[in-house]
């Protein structure tokens, strides 16, 4: 029972992560219908910003004395810098693109993620980099039940940022002018909203929520490499996918389902196959549901 | 930019490989093969690291091989993939290479080492520890690491001997390398009376050990044995081990031993065992090559040793040969019989130079050896 | 060419500028608390000055001034395509021929190498023309059928000895049943939704390879597969065959261009029969198709069994080339870089696949010098191609219009 319980515990943990990935891939999808495959770069390189500052920090000394203040100021210099890094991207490589066949895009964001992915290898080195370890490590123990400070803390920063997200998007201006440029560029370019601003903008948050979710399995997992966007990515996607892309509520539903799939899968049954049965459920809802748990019925897309 | 020429510059891409060949007839050129990009990168450079570190110390010391220049390498990536690594084979062939040291994944070396096998080119793997690399019967193919077969035994026989482990969970991560190993030390422990309570497995890739490690904590076995490929996953076991609160002894092996290992793991490190070649780091060869290695590349790795060892043997062979002959060549190797870097060179006849595998253990961020099949305890 | 340069030397600085800002924190934050700014200039210089020579050699191209140097190339292969035209298209393509016979005769090993692996991918990008240019469902999982094509005739002939040419019909076969396997439950799915679901079955083919010891070796692959064998007549004493086993590269070369050869023949002719012309009004518009009485469920299912059949056919090659299959040449990045092969060939058209092979496979070998900078110059490639050329190197032609086009 006690080990249900710790694995019931690992399979949110590792959905949060997903959940909190996906949702900017769907925030993206949502606004444009891309998959942008680079989104899982840009998660790598929110981790690894991260780390850069959080060394800094501590190698100047500020981090034994105020150090929930460097741990915040890393989280939002790590996210200011992917929300540049994607603003740049989008510009150079999906703008022009916009408005040739989707397939196109596609093959432009899978190069920029070969070569961010690569760059931050050159840049970084090719060995994994530590995170400094001392913060918030440990955790509640209840009986043989152990809970992480981090795992509370991720699962509660997907939640933060889903409620959050679905207050921007549904109750704000900017939020409405989202919906409107998804739905119709040119109708709402009529209606005086700037589409290419308002993309920009999305762009700019799904990386922040990428930078943001870097740090977190950063800080989780103790390291970041240059690869460790590339696994996830497709696990988010994956997510976003099951939960009806462009979603936000759904990428989250998603995100967990995969997760708690996954640990349980791999506690369960075989720890081999646990991306199979990932993979099963993906593939079996969509069966049923062919737009994903929550996605609306859509109409024909071409590829 | 017109759509003509940019076809054109297209094409003259296209052409530029097979132009390149062209190099001056002084050089001797060895090639080696690992993988420089992709999941592996690290390992890869350190091994290439090793290779130029070679050159470097064999040019000073024993100074140019009669009738060359100097040494040049022509280093290939594989990334881990077996189309590439016969490509990069092929590559080197094309170049008229004398040797190669290579390559890291036995998924690749066994390909690449056909090819190369066709046009009787020497082949010295610094990393491969699969038993196929050298079982095929291969006239070219040597190897500088110790291989599965050897360290299984050594493993189980610490653990048992050791440890006084009675029960162990054992886990690996689904490559050649690490399943190899896994499957070994699991019959090994059984033929010594040990209970291996579970063999499970992870996959490449994976960051989240959590699952399994649950499992691992509901067993308690005395060991929990981690055959996976590379440090990195290894130390993020670790991490999460001790963060769930797992008490058994971690055992693990030699892709392990990587200093970089304890600089991302940091406590969580300290306490765990690993199987490794024994290498004295005293010896005036480890000495030599540590002078020249550590100022430009940093610590060193498991993998860089051996090959530098390989670079080393590769080219005492040549010199002592006098020639390119592959047959002279592969003869000179077998006379080899000198003080390494990593250990005592001396090639046996399958090509195998075997290796006395001793267990280290992690103590204070350093890896100190600890257990000797033969001696016990070391102090 | 003041003039053009005024146009782009505000976007170029502002690039520049934020290409400076992205490498300073990576390059100069030290983790001991000190800032360094050499490093990051040294190497945004060095990035600077490359661009901008890339730069000016375009600004000069598209101005004009360097028709001295362009004019007679583009007069000469004007001159060429004027009497190209005029020539009947099959010289061409006995042209090509010949050259594609000669080829291995003229080069060394790696290109022969290289050249083989061009024809696999060849067949290979075929194939998923016919899923993703012709019948337009996005397709992220195709390497899978590759591999199972590879391990049916590793494990036909290693465990039960079975020959090449016995084997290639199972490969093709357990490839198309793989592919109706994955064809049926996707069938309802469309766009993205189809893309994840091929990318789950490609990544479960990908799994079960690697952990099925007892059939597929797992990890550690299938060893010892027999290569190619050919009867050949033997007049020595009277007339008796003897068994000639295809090991030499240069040799093996001319089955994998049959193969490629067979595959651009039959891909043609598919896509200009009646099938052909199915699977396009699917593509172009499925409810349209149901309508006017095209059996989208049975045309769907055989696109992917026949995209299926070409990579099964190319994975029984690899094998018996490689003589050795292991899960890592089936992995998600193959997928999609045959998917690139095809997406920057020009969907749909097959010259255009045969260069955006060619482009694919020969680029990461050129850039083979660059060691580990190969990748990054590889991606950023890719970008700047899609950027030059988004409808592919050699697009379609079309048949008939688009509605929203005609407006």
């Amino acid at each position: 029972m006690d080990s249900f319980i710790q694995q019931l515990i690992n399979g949110i943990t590792l959905g949060g992560i997903y959940a909190l990935i996906a949702l900017g891939y769907t925030m993206v999808y949502g606004v444009i219908q891309l998959i942008n495959f680079a989104h899982g770069e840009f998660f790598a390189a929110g981790g690894y910003v991260g780390v850069i500052f959080l060394s800094f920090f501590t190698g100047l000394g500020y981090m034994e004395s105020y150090p929930v203040l460097c741990l915040t100021a890393s989280f939002l210099l790590a996210m200011g810098y992917c929300a540049y890094l994607a603003v740049g991207v989008e510009k150079i490589a999906y703008k022009p693109l916009r408005k040739e066949a989707r397939l196109a895009v596609l093959l432009s964001a899978l190069g920029v993620s070969i070569f961010l992915s690569n760059g931050l290898m050159l840049t970084q080195g090719v060995y994994d980099k530590a995170y400094p370890s001392e913060l918030f490590q440990g955790g509640f123990h209840f009986g043989n039940v152990t809970v992480g400070y981090l795992q509370i803390l991720i699962v509660s920063l997907t939640a933060t940022l889903l409620v959050a997200l679905n207050l921007l998007v549904f109750k704000t201006k900017i939020g409405m002018a989202m919906r409107a440029t998804a739905q119709d560029k040119t109708m709402s370019a009529l209606v005086a909203i700037g589409s290419n601003r308002i993309i920009s903008l999305t762009f700019a948050i799904g990386a922040g929520l990428a930078a943001a979710a870097g740090i977190m399995v950063g800080l989780y997992y103790g390291s970041v490499r240059y690869d460790m966007g590339f696994v996830p990515g497709i696990k988010a996607f994956s997510a976003a996918v099951l939960g009806g892309i462009g979603n936000i509520t759904g990428a989250m539903l998603g995100g967990l389902i995969i997760g708690m799939v996954e640990i349980f899968g791999a506690g369960y049954i075989s720890g081999e196959y646990k991306d199979v049965f990932a993979f099963i459920i993906l593939i079996a809802v969509l069966y049923f549901k062919p737009t994903g748990i929550m996605g609306e019925n859509i109409d024909d897309t071409r590829v | 930019m017109s759509k003509r020429s940019l076809s054109t510059v297209l094409m003259g891409m296209l052409v530029i490989p097979f132009m390149i060949s062209m190099v001056s007839a002084e050089t001797l050129k060895i090639g080696s093969m690992s993988p420089l990009t992709g999941p592996y990168a690290s390992d890869g450079t350190d091994i290439k690291n090793g290779v130029l570190t070679a050159i470097e110390v064999f040019e000073q010391t024993e100074g140019p091989i009669p009738g060359y220049d100097k040494i040049e390498l022509f280093p290939q990536d594989t990334v881990c993939d077996p189309r590439q690594a016969v490509a990069a084979a092929n590559k080197l062939i094309n170049l008229k290479v004398v040797g190669v040291i290579g390559a890291y994944c036995s998924s690749s070396t066994i390909p690449s080492s056909e090819t190369l096998d066709e046009a009787n080119i020497i082949m010295i793997t610094p990393a491969s520890t699969n038993e196929q690399v050298t079982d095929r019967g291969l006239p070219y193919m040597f190897r500088m690491c110790g291989r599965d077969d050897d360290q299984a035994p050594a493993a189980a026989r610490f653990m048992k001997e050791s440890l006084n482990a009675k029960t162990i969970f054992i886990v690996d991560d689904k490559t050649t390398y690490s399943q190899g190993l896994a499957d070994g030390v699991s019959k090994n422990a059984k033929a010594l009376g040990m209970d291996v309570v579970t063999h499970d497995h992870v996959n490449q890739g994976d960051k989240d050990f959590s699952a399994v490690l649950t499992k691992v904590k509901a067993a308690n076995p005395d060991i929990f044995y981690m055959s996976l490929q590379g440090y990195s996953p290894a130390a993020l076991m670790c991490i999460q081990a001790k963060r769930m609160g797992i008490t058994s002894q971690i055992v693990t092996q030699d892709a392990t031993f990587q200093p970089k290992f304890m600089e991302v793991a940091k406590d969580a490190a300290e306490g765990v065992y690993l199987t490794y070649g024994f290498t004295d780091p005293t010896t005036p060869e480890y000495k030599a090559f540590e002078e020249k290695y550590v100022p430009k590349y940093g610590k060193i790795a498991a993998y860089a040793t051996y090959a530098y060892d390989s670079t080393i043997a590769l080219l005492k062979a040549i010199k002592a040969a006098g020639s390119t002959d592959p047959d002279k060549i592969k003869a000179e190797l077998m006379k080899l019989d000198f003080n390494g870097a990593s250990k005592h060179v001396k090639f046996k006849e399958n090509g195998d130079s075997g290796s006395s595998y001793i267990a280290f253990k992690v103590v204070n961020g350093e890896f100190v050896p600890y257990w000797d099949p033969e001696k016990g305890l070391i102090k | 060419m003041i003039q053009e340069f005024k146009k782009v030397w505000k976007q170029y600085s502002i690039t520049m500028l934020w290409l400076l800002g992205l490498l300073w924190p990576l390059l100069g934050i030290h983790p001991d608390g000190t800032l360094s700014f050499e490093k990051t200039v040294t190497v945004w210089s060095y990035i600077l000055a490359g661009t901008f020579v890339c730069l000016v050699i375009y600004i000069i191209n598209s101005s004009g001034h360097l028709k001295i140097f362009t004019e007679p190339v583009v007069g000469t292969t004007r001159k060429f395509s004027g009497i190209a035209q005029a020539m009947p298209s099959w010289i061409w393509l006995c042209g090509l021929f010949v050259c594609a016979i000669i080829y291995p005769l003229l080069t060394g090993r790696y290109a022969t190498d290289v050249a083989i692996n061009v024809l696999l991918y060849i067949c290979l990008g075929l194939g998923l023309n016919v899923v993703v240019g012709l019948a337009g469902m996005l397709d992220l999982g195709y390497i899978a059928f590759y591999g199972v094509g590879a391990y049916t005739y590793a494990i036909l002939n290693v465990n039960y000895g079975l020959a090449f040419w016995f084997c290639l019909p199972f490969s093709a076969f357990f490839a198309c049943i793989a592919g109706c396997i994955v064809g049926y439950p996707t069938l309802r799915m469309r766009g993205d939704y189809l893309a994840i679901v091929t990318l789950g079955f490609g990544e479960i083919v990908r799994i079960i390879l690697n952990n099925w010891m007892t059939l597929t070796n797992g990890p550690n692959g299938i060893l010892g597969i027999k290569p190619i064998g050919i009867l050949l007549p033997v007049m020595e004493n009277g007339f008796t065959f003897e068994m000639f086993w295809v090991k030499k590269l240069a040799v093996f070369y001319y089955f994998a261009l049959a193969l490629a050869i067979i595959a651009i023949i039959a891909v043609k002719r598919l896509n200009f029969s009646r099938i052909g012309r199915a699977w396009e009004s699917i593509r172009e518009d499925e409810t349209a198709a149901e309508l006017m009485g095209v059996n989208t469920f049975n045309y769907k299912l055989l696109a992917y069994a026949m995209g299926a059949i070409f990579a099964g056919l190319a994975g029984a090659l690899f094998a018996a080339r490689m003589r050795f299959v292991s899960p890592e040449s089936f992995t998600f990045l193959e997928s999609v870089m045959v998917l690139c092969m095809v997406v920057l060939g020009g969907m749909g058209s097959i010259p255009g696949i045969v260069l955006g092979v060619i482009a694919l496979i020969a680029l990461p070998e050129v850039f083979r010098e660059l060691e580990s900078y190969r990748m990054l110059v590889f991606g950023s490639t890719m970008v700047i191609m899609m950027l030059f050329r988004p409808a592919g190197l050699v697009p379609a032609k079309r048949v008939g219009m688009r509605s929203e086009e005609r407006e």
